[in-house]
């Protein structure tokens, strides 16, 4: 038994690993913090032996804000609002991860309003966040158009959300209790119109994305995770779906009003990029069979079942609690002494396990594949960081 | 498997594992010598199958002297969760790693030595995460100092 | 082509044959400089989505303000978007993109964050409280995150800065800096209003009075 630390130096030295007949030497190449496709600062070291990728260190931390520690010196109702801006692409799934386990502990009881207008308006962001993912990951592949189609189409979303919340991005809506307001009296008619705008606009993207030969050349057999190492390495959402585990709190633990819709569970067969792209974009198309269920059948009720202001007394214990945002599960381990802010307060976030899966991607495979790659697994780097 | 009889399944394989009160989940307090056997157990034995080691962390109870790690494993087969609660003296804080049954452990601990200083035995590539590798203390130790560190006006 | 939000400074004297063109050559310069930005790639975290939206996306396209171009190489930019927290170990890091860029060049920090640490300022052992600790900032647009309309504010504020700022002659020479916060009261009606003004300046666009015929504009919008 022995303990070593180790430096990031020690890490990327060592015996060269070049396989080839002729005389090569390996080198290393630095890719980020600033990169425009390690989208954020992820900084990736690699070892490359000619275009071969040999092997991948990701180096974290230019985003590490210690929102854990801050989470410890404020109540519950602040820690909301910093799990914002974690996976900002999915503030409103970050705010109800935070606000079940609160429930969940406190034994805080809501009604079935506040749970549908929960579970619309977080199957609303999935759309949007993949919406965000697909413009990106045209982008990384080498075309700007579907950058601007994909954002055109969640600039709409963005409005209806204004409406509502008063935010584009960092929402702090959904609160232990309840919802911060009502929804907007347009909120049915704009979805509504939203929905019938982008289903007309979802076969573009097709057209566009999916039935592109180059695009398919460029995805398919590339960046292959198979079920065993996907499990292993703790992927979850649509990387690991993409590898055959239909594995979705959705439908396996229903929270909200997902126990009460039909939907289905799109499962991939290689788990090579092209299927982790086509599994998001079935994603889109079922978010929008939940919200065409729902949105019609919203209940009357009380939206906020305390006054927001009040301080909300969690008692002592380990508690957890998880969610399925867009990127996989999202689990936050609530540790409580029975004060008003948590003794501990700890988040499982979906991009950290899923960051791992690059190495086994990568490794063996060339470095014009790489930014596919990792587009495909739809990285947001402050949720890795925290 | 349902709670009761998740535990008495554990149970029969380490016998010295006691149940931790006040969680919402199951859960076990283990000693830190048989960990990676029973983390193996758990995830190889059929009938139990955790193959997901879904999150693991690292509290600082400061006032017990003690630093206790969760390991909390998920079966997707058979749809159970239990957790694994591991306490370490605060002095020596060395548990073994579970990188050869689990692979995410690696860095799922390297983020707990970053952060709280928890040493891992046998660990491949210990060393920060987040963090710089000249950087002094742990900071999500209850007793971390940093001037840098501005308090929250009253 | 961009929208020139400023006639060009001097005046025309007709002469046979044409005109000619008096002016200061400072003039000239700032005002060619302060149309012809070219920001930096660069975003660190939730800033960086809606600056994605006000710089590429087809709704706001800062490209009518002659801020078109975003390049991922400092070597090539000249306006750096400090968009999102700064924390320790990215500072180094900034620092260096900062010095790798040619001179003449200007700093934005938009939201909170870039500003004074914003929500990460206290209990924080890492966040930088404010980006001008590492780098000097000459516009600061508050928001958390700001909407692409006060970044348009923040980026005609800068445009004026550099027109009436340093000359050829005294390089280096800055103007302080400032907040560019949206006025109190000002409603996204106002902001169309206002860039619509900065838009009829421009001969070379036609402009369709989007607020009058609203319902027409959307209805060109689907078909597209």
């Amino acid at each position: 038994m022995s303990v070593n630390v180790s430096t990031l130096q020690a890490r990327i030295s060592g015996e060269s690993t070049a396989s080839s007949p002729l005389s090569t030497e390996e080198y290393f190449v630095n890719m980020g913090p600033q990169h425009p496709s390690t989208h954020g600062v992820l900084r990736l070291v690699l070892r490359l032996d000619g275009e071969t990728v040999r092997d991948v260190v990701p180096v974290l931390g230019y985003i590490h804000r210690g929102i854990e520690k801050m989470g410890e010196h404020g109540n519950y109702r602040q820690f909301v609002h910093l799990v914002d801006r974690m996976d900002y692409l999915a503030a409103l799934s970050n705010n109800w991860a935070v606000t079940m386990v609160v429930e969940k502990a406190a034994k805080m009881e809501t009604t079935d309003r506040i749970q549908a207008i929960r579970t619309l308006v977080c199957e609303l962001q999935r759309i949007q966040s993949h919406q965000l993912w697909w413009g990106v990951f045209g982008m990384d592949l080498g075309g700007f158009t579907p950058f601007f189609y994909g954002l055109r189409d969640r600039e709409q979303l963005c409005d209806i959300f204004e409406k509502t919340i008063g935010a584009r991005l960092t929402m702090n809506y959904i609160q232990p209790g309840g919802v911060m307001y009502d929804i907007h009296p347009d909120f049915v008619k704009d979805v509504k119109t939203f929905l019938a705008y982008f289903k007309s606009k979802l076969p573009e993207y097709d057209t566009l994305m999916s039935e592109n030969v180059i695009i398919q050349e460029r995805l398919r057999g590339i960046g292959k995770l198979s079920a065993e190492r996907a499990l292993a390495l703790g992927a979850t959402g649509p990387v690991l779906r993409a590898s055959g585990v239909a594995h979705d709190l959705r439908k396996s633990e229903p929270y909200g009003l997902y126990s009460q819709v039909d939907f289905d569970v799109p499962v991939g067969t290689t788990g090579d990029c092209w299927d982790r792209y086509w599994v998001r974009m079935e994603e889109m198309r079922q978010s929008i069979r939940i919200v065409e269920q729902l949105i019609d059948n919203i209940p009357e009720g009380k939206t906020f079942m305390v006054k927001p202001a009040a301080k909300i007394k969690v008692p002592a214990g380990v508690h957890y609690s998880h969610m399925e945002t867009p990127r996989g599960v999202l689990g936050v381990v609530l540790v409580s002494d029975g004060k008003e802010s948590p003794y501990r307060i700890h988040c499982r976030t979906p991009n950290f396990n899923n960051l791992w899966c690059i190495g086994e991607m990568a490794t063996g495979g060339r470095i014009g594949d790489l930014v596919a790659m990792l587009s495909s697994i739809d990285l947001v780097i402050p949720d890795i960081d925290r | 498997m349902d709670a009761p009889n998740l535990i008495a399944a554990v149970q029969a394989l380490q016998p010295d594992a006691t149940v931790r009160e006040k969680t919402d989940r199951p859960t076990l307090i283990v000693p830190a010598e048989g960990l990676v056997a029973l983390a193996t157990r758990l995830r190889d034995d059929p009938a139990l199958k955790f193959e997901l080691l879904e999150a693991h962390t690292a509290i600082d109870w400061i006032e017990e002297d003690r630093f206790e790690l969760l390991y909390l494993l998920a079966s997707i087969a058979h749809g159970h969760v239990l957790t694994l609660s591991v306490s370490v003296d605060r002095e020596n804080p060395e548990v073994p790693t579970l990188c050869n049954v689990y692979p995410i452990a690696e860095w799922l601990e390297r983020e707990s030595y970053d952060l709280m200083g928890i040493l891992y035995d046998d660990h491949p590539d210990l060393r920060r995460l987040f963090l710089e590798d000249d950087w002094v203390g742990f900071p999500l130790r209850k007793d971390y100092e940093d001037d840098f560190m501005l308090e929250r006006p009253e | 082509m961009g929208v020139i939000t400023d006639k060009l400074p001097g005046v025309l004297e007709p002469v046979p044959g044409g005109q000619v063109l008096l002016t200061a050559v400072d003039q000239l310069i700032n005002w060619s400089r302060s149309n012809s930005l070219w920001p930096l790639t660069f975003g660190t975290s939730c800033c960086a989505i809606e600056m994605m939206m006000a710089t590429g996306a087809a709704r706001h396209d800062m490209a009518r303000f002659g801020a078109e171009v975003a390049r991922p190489s400092p070597r090539q930019a000249d306006l750096l978007v400090i968009a999102g927290t700064i924390v320790k170990r990215m500072a180094p890091r900034l620092r260096t993109l900062y010095e790798q860029m040619a001179e003449p060049r200007y700093v934005m920090a938009t939201g909170s964050c870039a500003i004074c640490g914003g929500p990460f300022m206290y209990d924080s052992y890492t966040t930088i409280r404010g980006a001008d600790e590492v780098i000097p900032v000459d516009v600061y647009v508050p928001g958390c995150p700001p909407r692409p309309e006060a970044f348009f504010y923040g980026l005609l504020t800068l445009q004026k800065m550099i027109r009436e700022g340093e000359s050829i002659r005294h390089p280096g020479e800055r103007r302080r800096p400032v907040l560019a916060a949206l006025p109190e009261g000002m409603t996204l009606d106002d902001i169309r209003k206002e860039m619509q003004d900065l838009l009829s300046h421009d001969a070379n666009v036609k402009m369709v009075d989007e607020l009058a015929e609203g319902a027409h504009f959307s209805a060109e919008l689907k078909d597209f």
